[in-house]
């Protein structure tokens, strides 16, 4: 009796399990990094345009807020400026039984802002790593004039912090770091101020020079361009992401493939980042 | 005509006064209210910046406190023995048997049979209501408290420190009341999917959770090496005996558990493969001189301060593949010797083991999991306990060394992302035996189907 039993419900499971995995999506949502927010409308603009029909919602949010929406399941695709953390992936592992899916789809670079009037030009990672830390506070102890340094960033919840945090800064931000929502805020505060210092987005630098960057103190400077960036010679250097939470189907891979694709890839300079070939 | 001309000449000079009047009138109007508005504005903007200031202070100081919560209120059907219970004839009156009903949740091999003088084959219950207050005042040192709120009492679940070390970034200390060093104790009841952990980690590791300290090294972090080892020492009598005597240790010894897992991925087949080992180090000690049962079920005295071995090694494996969506296998496996004395007041009782004695045990369980889209989620779980390896069937002459298999299966309805309805079905399957006797002849009617409500935030 416990055998048939046990048996009609493992063959009602399966039925289930195979009716439901063939769900497709109708409208494909996309939430998260801000810095890839522009990037990802202007694809979302273009797709449509192109596949009348096809439903794509982009917001922004951060990255923090968009992997968040993939693991609670209210986005079909998550777009980060920096990798998934490991207790991200295990919390895919937990709900969805997955470990999600990284798609890298641009290259960007973050540059350093300085205002152009700061007789400062180059600066070693570790350097940038003191001053966002709160460790180095006066440009004297750079070899600037005697001032002290003014800092701007980005929210927690922003790919950017994140990114800047863990290959830059590699400890906690000085509190006296002011924290502005988005890139084009801060390189606003840092045009505005002589001997302030802010990170973001390299196509944002207009009105402030890039900081060339050296790796250490051996090493050469060198300035955030379209070549040392594609090529990782400048060293703060990053992919831009898309993740899902299982293999992308229907219209979601429809969308990705035609990210990926030449076409898709040709808008990323029109926005100021960088193609991944 | 003349009218004419001069109304014509009027209404011009009206026109052409007009417009040099608005020209001039605009042209000085906006500069001077814009120079006026930006300063205006200026002004307000530092007022607010001024006022925003300390609030962002306060902000910042709050967003180092994260508050997260989960809520599980089921309703349960119990399928139960009727056990016929033979009062002897007195008197005039002749012998009598009646029936009870098992009480539900005690229908275990390995707990004293109570039971109920009134038919319950079904209840409302809360199964969870739980706070987790996770506060990080600066990078890499994290305290949490999660309180456990019940019916009569809040108990409280998880109090610890988590040190993270800044020089290496790989290894932590935790400090306080946390859960013990295993992969089923460690994954929390809101997001498994069947509806109780298996007969196995409840017996091991009651309450989940114990006091001590543990050094967790973890090399993904920094060396992108997917290895993790957790060592811990905890007083090991934690969710034993009455619940005052768990606030500190009972008697000096210390136990000691040892963890190991290894990550392997393949991101191209959508494959994630997790494994590992355990052993676990402990001592039982008597607090009650008594005849006790050896591993091999033959008597021994013991007095009171004589240790009992308490010893298993286990390993474990997860397997994440992205296959139709999503689907898990997981699995533990240990085996060793577990100790105990019966009797709910002595101090280190496991009331899921309540035993008198020493026994070689073998535990297992295999689980499936399938997740279907963001709605849907199912799952089954075969699980093994064998109490005692020494004896099987008829030469089990006592219920708590009856192995017991357990089906479980369960699926699950998510209604929004923070709110999900479950149905399950548990179905314990115990070994026979005609030497116990009794309910023991046959398997125990104890199955329990669970229709689970869960509001998590």
């Amino acid at each position: 009796m416990k055998t048939t039993k046990l048996k009609t419900v493992l063959i009602l499971m399966v039925v289930m399990g195979i009716g439901f995995s063939f769900t497709t999506i109708n409208k494909v949502t996309v939430k998260g990094s801000d810095t890839m927010v522009i990037l990802s409308q202007k694809w979302a603009e273009v797709y449509m345009k192109k596949n009348p029909g096809t439903s794509i919602q982009v917001t922004g949010g951060g990255s923090g807020v968009g992997l968040a929406a993939l693991i609670n399941g209210s986005t079909d695709i998550a777009n980060s400026s920096r990798p998934i953390k490991a207790s991200e992936v295990e919390k895919l592992k937990a709900r969805y039984g997955t470990l999600g899916v990284e798609i890298p789809c641009a290259k960007d670079g973050l540059s350093v802002y300085l205002n152009k009037a700061n007789p400062v030009t180059t600066l070693t990672l570790k350097q940038i790593g003191q001053i966002f830390a709160g460790k180095i506070t006066n440009w004297s102890q750079v070899g600037g004039p005697d001032a002290t340094i003014k800092l701007y960033g980005r929210e927690s919840s922003s790919g950017t912090f994140g990114f800047f945090k863990d290959n830059v800064v590699r400890t906690d931000f000085s509190p006296t770091c002011q924290t502005l929502p988005g890139t084009a805020a801060i390189v606003n505060a840092v045009k505005k101020d002589k001997y302030s210092i802010g990170y973001g987005g390299a196509a944002y630098a207009e009105g402030v020079k890039d900081c060339a960057v050296k790796k250490d103190d051996k090493s050469p400077a060198i300035l955030p361009t379209a070549a040392t960036i594609k090529n990782h010679t400048y060293p703060i250097a990053r992919y831009l992401y898309m993740y899902l939470k299982s293999k992308p189907t229907g219209e979601a891979k429809a969308f990705i493939d035609w990210i990926l694709s030449p076409a898709g890839q040709a808008i990323i300079e029109e926005v100021g980042y960088y193609p991944l070939k | 005509m003349k009218k004419v001309i001069v109304a014509i000449l009027v209404s011009v000079c009206g026109v052409v006064s007009a417009q040099e009047v608005e020209n001039d009138s605009i042209k000085s109007i906006s500069l001077d209210s814009l120079q006026q508005a930006i300063n205006e504005h200026q002004l307000k903007f530092d007022a607010l910046n001024e006022q925003l200031s300390p609030m962002q202070e306060q902000v910042d100081r709050m967003s180092k406190l994260k508050i997260s919560g989960y809520m599980q209120v089921q309703f349960e059907m119990y399928n139960y023995q009727d056990i016929p219970v033979v009062t002897p004839a007195s008197g005039t009156t002749p012998a009598k048997t009646s029936y009870y009903q098992l009480k539900p949740g005690t229908s275990e091999t390995n707990v004293p049979l109570a039971t109920n003088s009134v038919d319950v084959n079904n209840s409302f219950n809360i199964r969870r209501a739980r706070i987790k207050f996770t506060y990080q005042p600066l990078e890499g040192v994290i305290f949490v408290l999660q309180p456990n709120f019940s019916f009569s009492a809040v108990t409280l679940k998880d109090a610890y420190v988590q040190l993270n070390d800044p020089w290496i970034n790989s290894f932590q200390l935790w400090i306080g009341q946390f859960n013990r060093p295993d992969y089923e104790v460690e994954f929390s009841s809101r997001d498994r999917i069947i509806m109780e952990r298996s007969r196995m980690s409840g017996i091991l590791y009651p309450q989940e959770r114990d006091l001590g300290a543990k050094i967790s090294m973890n090399l993904a972090t920094q060396y992108e090496i997917p290895l993790k080892i957790d060592i811990a020492a905890f007083n090991g009598n934690f969710g034993e005996g009455p619940i005052a005597n768990q606030v500190t240790d009972v008697d000096s010894e210390k136990d000691f558990v040892i963890r190991t897992t290894y990550s392997l991925q393949f991101p191209k087949q959508g494959l994630g493969i997790d494994f590992g080992a355990n052993g676990y180090f402990g001592k039982n000690t008597v607090f009650a001189a008594g005849t006790y049962s050896d591993v091999n079920s033959n008597p021994f005295t013991a007095a009171v301060g004589d240790k009992l071995k308490k010893q298993w090694f286990g390993a474990e494996m997860q397997v994440f593949s992205d296959l139709l969506g999503g689907l898990a296998l997981k699995s533990e496996f240990n085996k060793g010797v577990i100790s105990g004395t019966a009797g709910s007041a002595i101090v280190n009782n496991n009331p899921s083991f309540n035993f008198s004695g020493e026994r070689e045990f073998t535990g297992y369980y295999v689980t499936l999991e399938k997740n279907f889209g963001t709605k849907f989620q199912a799952g089954a779980r075969y699980d093994s306990w064998d109490p005692n390896n020494k004896l099987k069937g008829n030469e089990v002459t006592v219920a708590q060394d009856l192995k017991v298999h357990t089906w479980g299966f369960a699926f699950h309805y998510f209604f929004t992302t923070n709110t999900k309805i479950g149905l399950g079905y548990t179905m314990p399957i115990n070994e026979t035996s005609t030497t116990v006797g009794g309910i023991y002849n046959d398997d125990v009617k104890n199955n329990t189907t669970t229709l689970r409500f869960q509001a998590s935030f």
